[in-house]
């Protein structure tokens, strides 16, 4: 009995013991806690002062050019020994355009070709060279590299949503501005976000070497500038919530604005950013010449049928076309 | 019979009696090696455990050796060439859906099924490929990676195509950001896997060509105290042959030059697969690999759209890799390593294939540098142009992809030669283990009953 009693009581006692020491755990063969979203290539947060301040220009007037030559040469006749001559001898225009920026500079998907508001400036031009407007060679141009594709000559002439500033002046010339556009913010449709004051340490985005990040930076309420190569990765990193806001030229916001309409373009202008066409220092004939066409796009309301056709769908008033500013001569 | 004195104490006789077995084994060997016949036994009970041991040892070393030889043809060639699957998949897939966009309009079938193909593809190979990494947590951070980034990058190709049949330039961007995933992260860890592979396979090659040290010195000592043993009973009995120990030293023998032929055919045609077969794999998919980035990067060359110098400069940087006839190129590389006609005559067909292609690369910078971009498109990606670089391209890598049948087969087939030499090595080194015990008991049993 007494034996009974002392093997029942071990029994038990060894299935406690092993009930409570046969800790058994349930594993996780895959523990994921993150994972980093994918971002566009050559996106830079906070990037350093070097890479967009330039030291201080002398001040000027940005929007004055060279005045164009008494009476236009006939397309296909360009005077002997001008910077016109030498492009109509190699057939051809290079113009450094974009192809990311939705109604100024963009390719195409369906057709594949360059399409927009600077893209038609550019037939223009090699409509007046050559009389034919397609004698265009296309050379795509980051906003980092315009300033340097026209100084080691790689290209005739920038149309890139390119701001005429005193300090671009002093490596460039631009022709007379034909179209003024001005910085703003764009955010998410649910946002309530208004200026960039609100936006102290929070991450806005910008194309590098533009004037748009250099403003950002520069911003009292300290922003975080982070860059990007194209206009349309700033559209993408705001849809995959990776900034909360995009602030540049209301023109290009507005083809933003047309590709996604759960984003939204908000407060005033609070920068005025004249485009101009860029040619290289040297060639000042050429920026002459290339003013003389632009005063002829807008006497014969080309101007004004190329921004219905691509600034008209924003819905924003059509602005009279920019009044030309002559340089003294 | 208690050997052992009896002493008061809480541990009962018996277990005493097992705790002295070692001290009263040892004090009887010394007894019985005085005497001639006590030396005998001893001398027999030794040779029999000797035998039965390298008996053993033997058969486990052969068995293990037959499985590693098996493991290469079922398990460690196929996972090294499905990682490389997923790599040439995936970069395929990229440049496929670059030529994609370049084409304009919605995708042409011919692409969309080839895209659709190449994320099928990688996506069960990823998933043979990570079953096997377990342990090797080197593999498995690149497996996870790609079994994380592939659905992203999946998903940012077909976000840009929803918005290329819109007609917005938001699809070049997300296009764009999925191939900089594509180039940042998938490929690199890809690459990264097959290393680790092929370099898994090399190890298990060099385990199946080793010589199993252990087995073989277990003989010698056993062929050893054999002969010694011999002569020992020669000296005492004046008897100049016992047929007991020689059957035994017989089966010995034919043991170890049974195994010694074995072992060195099969490691001869390991070693030969692994040089005509694998070690030419590898130099091909190499050659692959180059071949599939310079597509990619002259693609994107055009995408870019003047804006892709560097694209243009790892074009032509990897150019040298499979060109001119320097030991730097890839496809003369595997073309010395090629065992058949056939493969050579394949790699001399791609070899040409890169000429042409070069050719008609060449061809399509000037036309993009000279304006004629359309043109440079088309002679880029059309399928219909008979000298487009889609075509030579396409022909370079199905001739690569023939060629690296051809090696692979070459390895399957020295590998299950390697095999086949084992047949029966791992029972036959049993039996004649159990054979030589037999014979030792025998002829000492003999001798034994001789001092009757």
């Amino acid at each position: 009995m007494r034996a009974v009693r002392t093997s029942l009581v071990f029994v038990v006692l060894l299935f406690a013991v092993t009930a409570c020491a046969g800790g058994g755990r349930p594993v996780d063969l895959a523990n994921v806690t993150s994972v980093p979203g994918p971002s566009p290539v050559g996106v830079e947060e906070n990037p350093s002062q070097s890479a967009t301040s330039t030291a201080p220009a002398p001040p000027c007037d940005p929007m004055a050019s060279f005045r164009p030559p008494a009476s236009m040469p006939t397309p296909g006749q360009m005077p002997d020994g001008s910077t016109m001559r030498a492009i109509q001898d190699t057939g051809k225009l290079i113009a450094g355009v974009d192809q990311n920026t939705f109604l100024f500079g963009f390719r195409n998907p369906t057709t594949g070709s360059l399409e927009g508001f600077d893209i038609d400036r550019v037939h223009e031009i090699a409509a007046a060279i050559f009389g034919d407007p397609n004698k265009v060679q296309f050379k795509v141009v980051t906003s980092n590299n315009r300033i340097d594709a026209l100084e080691k000559g790689e290209v005739h002439v920038v149309v890139r949503t390119f701001t005429a500033n005193c300090a671009r002046w002093q490596q460039i010339n631009f022709s007379n501005t034909y179209y003024v556009a001005g910085q703003r913010l764009l955010v998410d449709r649910q946002s309530n976000v208004t200026s960039l004051d609100q936006l102290g340490g929070k991450k806005v985005c910008a194309a590098k070497g533009s004037t748009s990040i250099k403003t950002i930076t520069e911003h009292q309420a300290k922003p975080i500038p982070v860059q990007v190569d194209n206009w349309s990765d700033c559209l993408i990193m705001l849809q995959q919530g990776q900034v909360v806001a995009v602030s540049t030229d209301d023109t290009i916001l507005a083809g933003m604005v047309a590709q996604d309409p759960n984003v939204k373009m908000v407060g005033d202008r609070f920068t005025q950013e004249p485009y101009g066409i860029g040619i290289p220092k040297a060639n000042v004939d050429m920026v002459r010449f290339v003013n003389g066409v632009l005063a002829q796009s807008i006497a014969d309301g080309k101007w004004r049928d190329s921004y219905d056709k691509w600034l008209g769908r924003t819905g924003e008033q059509a602005p009279a076309p920019p009044a030309p500013v002559y340089l003294p001569e | 019979m208690v050997t052992t004195p009896v002493s008061e104490g809480p541990a009962t006789p018996g277990t005493r009696r097992v705790l002295s077995l070692p001290a009263t084994a040892a004090r009887s060997v010394r007894k019985s090696a005085a005497s001639t016949p006590g030396r005998l036994f001893l001398i027999g009970v030794s040779l029999v455990v000797l035998a039965l041991l390298t008996g053993v040892v033997g058969a486990i070393a052969m068995q293990e050796k037959q499985s590693t030889i098996d493991s290469l043809i079922d398990h460690r060639e196929p996972v090294a060439a499905a990682s490389q699957q997923i790599y040439r998949s995936l970069s395929d897939a990229d440049a496929t859906a670059a030529s994609a966009f370049l084409a304009g309009g919605t995708i042409p079938p011919a692409l969309r099924d080839r895209y659709d193909m190449d994320i099928a593809t990688a996506g069960a190979n990823l998933a043979k490929a990570s079953a096997d990494v377990s342990g090797d947590p080197e593999a498995e951070r690149q497996v996870n990676e790609l079994a994380q980034q592939l659905p992203v990058y999946t998903g940012l190709v077909e976000t840009a195509r929803a918005y290329n049949r819109q007609g917005f330039p938001a699809g070049a961007a997300y296009l764009r950001e999925a191939s900089g995933l594509m180039r940042a992260k998938l490929l690199p860890a890809a690459q990264e896997l097959y290393e680790i592979d092929s370099a898994r396979l090399t190890a298990a090659q060099d385990a199946a060509t080793s010589v199993p040290w252990v087995a073989l010195g277990l003989v010698v000592v056993l062929l050893g105290a054999l002969v010694v043993a011999q002569m020992y009973l020669t000296r005492r009995t004046n008897r100049l042959l016992n047929v007991g120990m020689m059957v035994a030293t017989g089966a010995v023998v034919v043991a170890l030059l049974w195994g010694s032929v074995a072992l060195l055919l099969e490691s001869s045609r390991v070693s030969n697969g692994r040089e005509h077969g694998t070690g030419q794999v590898e130099v091909i998919v190499q050659a692959r690999i180059v071949a599939l980035k310079m597509r990619a990067n002259e693609t994107l060359t055009l995408v870019a759209r003047g804006d892709g110098g560097e694209y243009e400069d790892e074009f032509q940087n990897l150019s040298e890799q499979i060109t001119g006839d320097g030991s730097n190129n890839l496809i003369t590389r595997a073309r010395g390593l090629a065992a058949g006609q056939e493969t050579t005559d394949l790699l001399a067909a791609a070899q040409k294939n890169v000429d042409d292609w070069l050719a008609a690369h060449k061809k399509i910078r000037e036309l993009d540098d000279g304006g004629a971009y359309g043109d440079a498109v088309s002679l880029a990606i059309s399928p219909d142009a008979k000298t487009s670089a889609a075509n030579m391209f396409t022909q370079l890598d199905d001739n690569l992809l023939k060629a690296l049948r051809e090696a692979r087969q070459q390895f399957a087939d020295d590998t299950s030669g390697a095999s086949n030499a084992m047949t029966g090595l791992t029972p036959g080194v049993g039996v004649l283990a159990l054979l030589a015990a037999a014979g030792v008991t025998m002829g000492i049993r003999d001798r034994l009953q001789e001092y009757r």
